[in-house]
């Protein structure tokens, strides 16, 4: 085994709509694993299943060896998971230096962590007391994931982090996520298809809220079926 | 110079508004005669420093959570009557310590309770049968023994020893307490450990009741994990014993509390009632508001049906609703060189009134106030803007969930959080109680007041909060005064006077006037 994340058949309600109804996903330690599918599949809350912040009622979490599921967010999340969602969120009242303070989880967490994240995304150096608000779609996507640097984490969960950025951002931000995958492991959303064959080794595809299909990315370039039958716009 | 032009062009509206609202006081202003500008302008700030500490604290909380809590005038008035408990009538409030102390004993070990049910394995039946009869032998126990536990307390009927003659001679320093009562009827040992034990049986009934609800079995196999909770048995075992060490050291204190200067007594309500408050609020959010998140409209029900039951509990332990409460000593001289003429004359001889162009202010209500409301909005901006939790407050407000995904404990967060809101208002009560006068219902008509600041300011607005408060206080006062003068109004053979009802209506009628204006209040953000 050398999974460090297996989520097992997990179904997850929100109030009464089943969301999930049997998602599997093998996330293999140091690789980036990218979920696929349509809008509205399940991608997103498959993440948030996963950090137990739309629990899931039944199935396994399992990671690293530990079953998870059942805990509260904060537990699963101290556990070394970080979260980078959709639409960022940034907060506004705080500056950029405070956004990424809040995530330590030990004192001295920014100050160990300021080269990596800074060597990474040099913009936030000179931005770090601008308020939140303040920022640019691009820039506020550097805060998030270099948010989620700060503490030590094993996994992180990114969720769509090229939506609504311009090309050459684009280019950037998977640069950067390569960079960072050589040290963490990664499970990411991505909607754009090219960008997400780039970065992933391996993929899993959700279509409304069951996992159909996993595999390596390299083959599935060339499997023009399961993407017209899967990803393409129906 | 563009970022200036552009910041005005930002927020345009805001700034005429403000304009505008200087104009109209400057404007009332100058139809008064100057020892009155001072006097209402500084009786408006005090209002508005009252009404800030209460909105305040309800900002923080409808910020955080999302909770409308219509408790919070309510937990404001009962933090009045504890401090004056403790002020006019210090041995009463030594006598209820013991047996509160011990019932929190009890409660405190919830948590080890669920951890022990949970262990037992009991079978269903009898799981659905035995809270029951727990429930039943507490209310046996505790209503044998809770009347028989000796607090000496006042007579609302004879005036000898009703509150109000207390009040007075407590603060003319002439203060004398009756003799303290003893068990009757039953010797003390029975009668501590009674309630200790009645006390154990009621949290284990709680837990009981909640417990066969709430779990899932995943969830109390999570339970079980973290093994046994040592943080509730110390803090049992603690208050059990404080409440015992203060049933035997129960006189000594008393007769100390009573020799004590008036001014120490004043601090010591303020931190008692905002500490006992802070209590309260911290089990209101656990056990009430908790379960309700998910539905805000009972949540909202939920703080009206507290706050009504609050009332009523007051009624029962007060009696009589309507009490004064003395002024702090610091502030009440009226002898020599009183009225003070000037700072020196004030420190030297403690005086109750300060005398400026003719007329008098009152040093504690229009000076006092003033400053108690800076301070706490001093404290609580910096506790927002420099430390570790203010950051995550500030956070919160916008995305709890983000928060807690950051892997913060959000939900302890939040009880903190709401425990500090209602100890800041009760905080508020002990301030204003010199002021105002104590009365069941001093606390809604000042959390409408406060609704209606934070609607002015901009709902979670701490800023917005402040000058909102600010304002409907000044307002308020203006009316009152012009009530008295009258307002001169062209085409008018009288001048016009305002009368009392105009009071809170001038108050509303602003309101609707900037809500057209600025639908999100003048510090309120888009969302």
């Amino acid at each position: 085994m050398d999974n460090l994340l297996e989520v097992r058949d997990i179904h997850t309600f929100i109030s009464q709509f089943h969301i999930l109804e049997g998602v599997s996903v093998r996330v293999p330690r140091g690789k980036i694993v990218t979920l696929l599918g349509r809008n509205g599949a399940g991608k997103t809350t498959t993440l948030k299943s996963i950090l137990g912040l739309t629990p899931p009622s039944q199935g396994q979490v399992i990671f690293d060896g530990q079953d998870i599921l059942g805990q509260r967010s904060f537990n699963i999340a101290a556990l070394g998971i970080g979260y980078v969602p959709e639409h960022r969120a940034i907060f506004r009242d705080l500056s950029v230096g405070e956004n990424l303070k809040i995530a330590e989880r030990k004192k001295g967490d920014l100050d160990r962590k300021a080269d990596i994240i800074f060597d990474l995304f040099p913009d936030l150096k000179r931005l770090l007391h601008l308020g939140g608000d303040h920022l640019s779609g691009g820039q506020q996507q550097m805060l998030a994931i270099a948010r989620a640097l700060v503490p030590d984490n094993k996994l992180l969960l990114i969720d769509e982090p090229t939506e609504g950025l311009a090309p050459v951002l684009i280019e950037q931000m998977m640069e950067a996520i390569r960079q960072l995958s050589s040290e963490t492991t990664v499970l990411l959303v991505e909607q754009n298809f090219i960008v997400a064959t780039h970065l992933a080794e391996d993929y899993v595809i959700i279509e409304e809220g069951q996992s159909v299909k996993e595999g390596k990315i390299a083959d599935l370039i060339n499997d023009q079926e399961t993407i017209h039958r899967y990803l393409e716009a129906a | 110079m563009n970022k200036i032009s552009q910041w005005f062009r930002k927020n345009r509206t805001l700034i005429i508004t403000l304009l505008v609202l200087t104009i109209v006081y400057l404007l009332a202003l100058r139809g008064l005669e100057p020892k009155d500008q001072v006097l209402t302008t500084l009786r408006g700030f005090s209002m508005g420093a009252i009404i800030f500490i209460v909105a305040a604290g309800f900002s923080l909380i409808f910020g955080l959570m999302d909770v409308l809590n219509l408790a919070h005038g309510t937990l404001f008035m009962i933090g009045a009557y504890i401090g004056w408990t403790i002020i006019v009538r210090p041995d009463t409030a030594v006598d209820a310590i013991t047996p509160i102390a011990l019932l929190i004993a009890g409660f405190a070990l919830l948590p080890l309770m669920d951890v022990l049910i949970e262990r037992l394995n009991i079978p269903e039946k009898a799981a659905r049968i035995w809270p029951w009869v727990g429930l039943i032998l507490v209310i046996a126990i505790l209503g044998y023994l809770l009347p028989k536990y000796p607090v000496t307390t006042w007579d609302v009927g004879s005036y000898e020893s009703s509150p109000i003659n207390y009040a007075f001679a407590a603060g003319q320093g002439t203060l004398v307490a009756p003799e303290p009562e003893l068990f009757q009827g039953v010797s003390p040992v029975v009668g501590l450990g009674g309630i200790l034990l009645g006390s154990f049986i009621a949290g284990a009934t709680l837990a009981g009741f909640a417990h066969y609800r709430r779990y899932s079995r995943k969830e109390a196999k999570v339970i079980i994990d973290q093994g046994l909770p040592h943080t509730a048995i110390w803090i049992s075992i603690i208050t059990a014993l404080i409440g015992i060490i203060f049933y035997f050291f129960n006189d000594p204190l008393s007769d100390f509390l009573l020799d004590l200067n008036n001014a120490w007594l004043f601090l010591i309500a303020i931190l008692v009632s905002f500490v006992s408050i802070a209590g309260i609020g911290a089990l209101m959010e656990v056990l009430l508001v908790r379960p309700l998140y998910a539905t805000p409209i009972y949540n909202l029900l939920m703080t009206l049906g507290v706050s009504a039951i609050g009332i009523e509990f007051v009624r029962t332990i007060w009696g009589n609703p309507a009490f004064t409460m003395p002024r702090p000593s610091l502030f009440a001289g009226t002898g020599e060189g009183c009225p003070a003429e000037s700072l020196a004359d004030i420190l030297a001889n403690k005086c109750s009134t300060i005398s400026i162009l003719g007329g008098r202010i009152r040093t504690y209500n229009d000076v006092f106030v003033i400053i108690v409301g800076l301070f706490i909005l001093i404290t609580v901006w910096i506790l927002l803007q420099r430390t570790r939790l203010g950051m995550i407050i500030r956070a919160g407000v916008q995305d709890s969930e983000m928060v807690e995904a950051l892997s913060i404990n959000v939900r302890r967060v939040f009880t903190l959080v709401f425990a500090l809101g209602v100890g800041l208002a009760a905080m508020g009560g002990v301030i204003a109680a010199p002021s105002m006068g104590l009365s069941t219902n001093m606390g809604q008509v000042l959390l409408i007041n406060a609704l209606i600041a934070l609607a002015i300011g901009g709902l979670t607005s701490y800023p917005g909060a402040a000058v909102g408060a600010l304002i409907v206080g000044m307002l308020q006062q203006f009316i009152v005064k012009y009530g008295q003068i009258g307002i001169p109004l062209p085409f008018m053979e009288e001048a016009f006077k305002p009368t009392p009802p105009l009071v809170p209506a001038s108050t509303v009628l602003l309101m609707v006037i900037i809500l057209l204006i600025m639908p999100q209040g003048l510090f309120g953000r888009k969302e």
